[in-house]
């Protein structure tokens, strides 16, 4: 799959490279299926027996889509997506994965907050004033309904653990 | 009749102020959920059910399936007010009710396409309650091979009657298959498709894949078309309610064609988005005056809004009476009823009446507390909307995590929502259907047990599946179902090629 900034990505390139990965995915399930044995024992159908035939049949559906790719998008000039989107698209699920990373380690709460304030921040092009507390009160409301009203924690990490939260 | 006592009985169940009060709490974080971009009807029942594991089942079902409801008000309202459907099943009523708005009758535009929708809706819990019964009656005579034939139909239906590819219909559903037998294998106990992975060992969660696949993919396409609200200042007149109201009767052919479209595609697994553009489609067609179709034709917001709803309700009876949902929204919540130790089926109507007449009870009063709530509050969700993306955005985002992180209390499946956002990014761009994904990862081990059982039954024989009228009819509708697609093709080759020839000649 190439990227070229004039064009964009082109949609024959994804759909061929979406049905390969659906087609790996397909033989691994094949594969672990066969691990734990795909075939008759003496007490029926083995556990492998049922998923062995699953990944067959997405092996099938994948090679068939991956023709479909070639009848259907090949040279049609379609774009999956072009660079300006792209960007748009980065700017939003980087900051995404930045939260899971550091939710991961400082909790849910303390990473909602940093997350919000800092969507706002950087891409709503707030004042920090408004940025900040607008993250730690949606943060602090999320407290309030799962903690309080419904009882189900929520991931809480070291800084919780200060204010003898747990 | 027997099914009205039992219906009073579950009027008995549910009428409490409490109950009263969770319908209004669903209903209005459905209508949040519908409005809202990138969660929808399935993310908002799955977002809320870790929630409801320590609430007794029929408070639990009564706070979701109102949620189911709301959230198919709150699609249209969207429709409606900012030509943005908050559901694809709500596609639909944008085609006439926005332009009906835009001419200054956003108050008309609304109230038809509320009252309609009750209408549908009540019309599909009338036809949930006379038949309900009757269809577990009839599916208690069901043993594995039979439903197994069951899932077949329910799974063929599904590749015939998409609009998508039937080879990527294929692939959604089976990928949804494997994902459901990654774990624990429930018959012999052997651990499979773990890959030695230990986070795997638990299995992958129907809802890490319902809030990944429709809530993070879905705010990917959000922020990738670049959304701008511009809507439609809506101030809801009484005045005007009331002469709406005395106009509906006008539109009773195409409320009754659009609620029989809606409840046939609601049983069906083709669900209420098919629904509410056939519906859409047969009401233009049959229209003596086409003309004003697309600029604002009242029915052309009656007919999908009708049939949408309709669908939606119906969609809950195969998932009663056969423990086959109809819908993606319906299969979280057997999801649900199976985590709260209820078993979805023929059975449930024999050991949980109380349960299953409490749940189609609350239906009608659920749907009647939607429409009352909906017309009240109707311009405080669109100012919802106005409200940026950049702080929208990130705070579904973080309901989301929360969500997935509830589940099962594990960190891992924060990133594996992430993992499914991607897929449901690029699966949606390039048509493949969700839908088929879910159903199959929530039926996946019933399916697979099924199976198995009838193989143990038959000592590895096929020839089971043909082994009596009731079992081989499924399955040849199944059959049927499956090869309908390219039958269809032929026909159509044939026929294009007689008229090429004719039109050589």
């Amino acid at each position: 799959m190439s990227e070229n900034s004039a064009n964009g990505l082109s949609r024959f390139a994804v759909e061929l490279g979406v049905a390969t990965l659906t087609g790996i995915f397909g033989a691994a399930v094949c594969y672990g299926a066969s691990d734990v044995g795909a075939g008759w024992s003496d007490f029926g159908p083995e556990a492998g027996y049922f998923p062995f035939y699953i990944g067959v049949l997405i092996i099938l559906g994948s090679v068939a889509n991956a023709i479909g790719a070639f009848v259907k998008h090949r040279g049609t000039g379609d774009i999956f997506i072009d660079g300006a989107r792209a960007r748009v698209v980065a700017s939003f699920f980087l900051p995404l994965i930045a939260f899971a990373g550091v939710s991961a380690w400082l909790g849910l709460y303390v990473g909602t907050a940093l997350y919000i304030a800092g969507a706002m921040l950087f891409q709503g092009r707030y004042k920090w004033w408004i940025s900040l507390p607008a993250g730690v009160a949606v943060s602090l409301f999320f407290f309030i309904v799962f903690e309080i009203g419904f009882k189900v924690p929520l991931l809480k990490g070291p800084v919780e653990a200060w204010f003898g939260i747990y | 009749m027997e099914n009205i006592g039992l219906l009073i009985d579950g009027f008995g169940h549910i009428l409490s102020w409490n109950h009263i009060l969770l319908m209004m709490v669903g209903v209005t974080l459905g209508i949040l959920v519908g409005v809202l971009p990138g969660l929808g009807a399935p993310n908002g029942v799955s977002l809320l059910l870790p929630l409801t594991f320590s609430m007794d089942p029929i408070s639990a079902i009564i706070l979701l399936s109102c949620m189911y409801w709301g959230a198919l008000f709150g699609g249209s309202t969207t429709s409606i007010l900012f030509n943005i459907p908050g559901e694809p099943s709500s596609v639909a009523t944008t085609f006439d009710g926005y332009p009906m708005a835009k001419a200054g009758q956003a108050s008309r535009a609304l109230t038809l396409a509320f009252v309609s929708a009750g209408i549908g809706a009540l019309a599909g819990v009338v036809m949930i309650t006379l038949l309900s019964g009757w269809v577990a009656n009839f599916a208690l005579r069901f043993s594995s091979p039979e439903y197994f034939a069951v899932y077949f139909l329910a799974f063929a239906s599904f590749i015939s009657m998409g609009a998508q590819s039937p080879f990527k219909t294929l692939v959604s559903m089976m990928i949804g298959f494997a994902l459901a037998s990654v774990g624990m294998d429930t018959i012999s106990g052997d651990l499979r498709l773990t890959f030695d992975i230990p986070t795997l060992i638990k299995g992958v969660s129907f809802l890490i894949a319902v809030m990944g696949l429709f809530g993070i993919g879905e705010l990917l396409l959000t922020t990738e078309e670049g959304l701008r609200f511009e809507g439609i200042k809506a101030r809801v007149k009484l005045a005007e309610i009331g002469r709406t109201l005395v106009e509906i009767p006008r539109y009773w052919l195409t409320i009754a064609r659009s609620t029989i479209i809606g409840i046939w595609m609601g049983i069906t697994p083709a669900g209420p988005t098919a629904a509410s553009f056939m519906s859409y489609g047969v009401a233009r067609r049959s229209a003596r005056d086409k003309s004003k179709f697309g600029k604002g034709d009242p029915r052309g917001i009656v007919a999908p809004e009708t049939a949408d709803h309709s669908a939606g309700t119906s969609a809950l009876l195969p998932m009663l009476a056969l423990g086959v949902p109809g819908s993606a929204t319906a299969a979280v919540m057997m999801g649900g009823l199976m985590i709260w130790g209820l078993t979805p089926g023929p059975m449930l109507f024999t050991d949980r009446p109380d349960f299953v007449w409490g749940l189609i009870a609350s239906m009608y009063l659920g749907n009647v507390v939607a429409v009352i709530l909906v017309l009240a509050t109707v311009p405080l969700y669109a100012s919802i909307l106005r409200v940026p993306f950049s702080i929208i955005g990130p705070i579904i985002v973080a309901v989301i995590f929360s969500g997935a992180y509830q589940v099962a209390n594990s960190v891992s499946d924060i990133f594996m929502v992430i993992g499914f956002g991607v897929l449901g990014y690029v699966f949606k761009k390039l048509d493949y259907p969700l839908a088929p994904l879910v159903l199959a990862m929530v039926l996946g081990d019933k399916a697979e047990d099924a199976f198995r059982q009838s193989m143990l039954l038959s000592s590895g024989s096929l020839n089971i599946f043909w082994s009596n009228a009731l079992v081989s009819s499924l399955m040849a509708l199944g059959l049927a179902m499956l090869l309908s697609p390219v039958v269809f093709g032929l026909i159509g080759l044939v026929r294009k090629r007689k008229r090429d020839g004719s039109a050589a000649a």
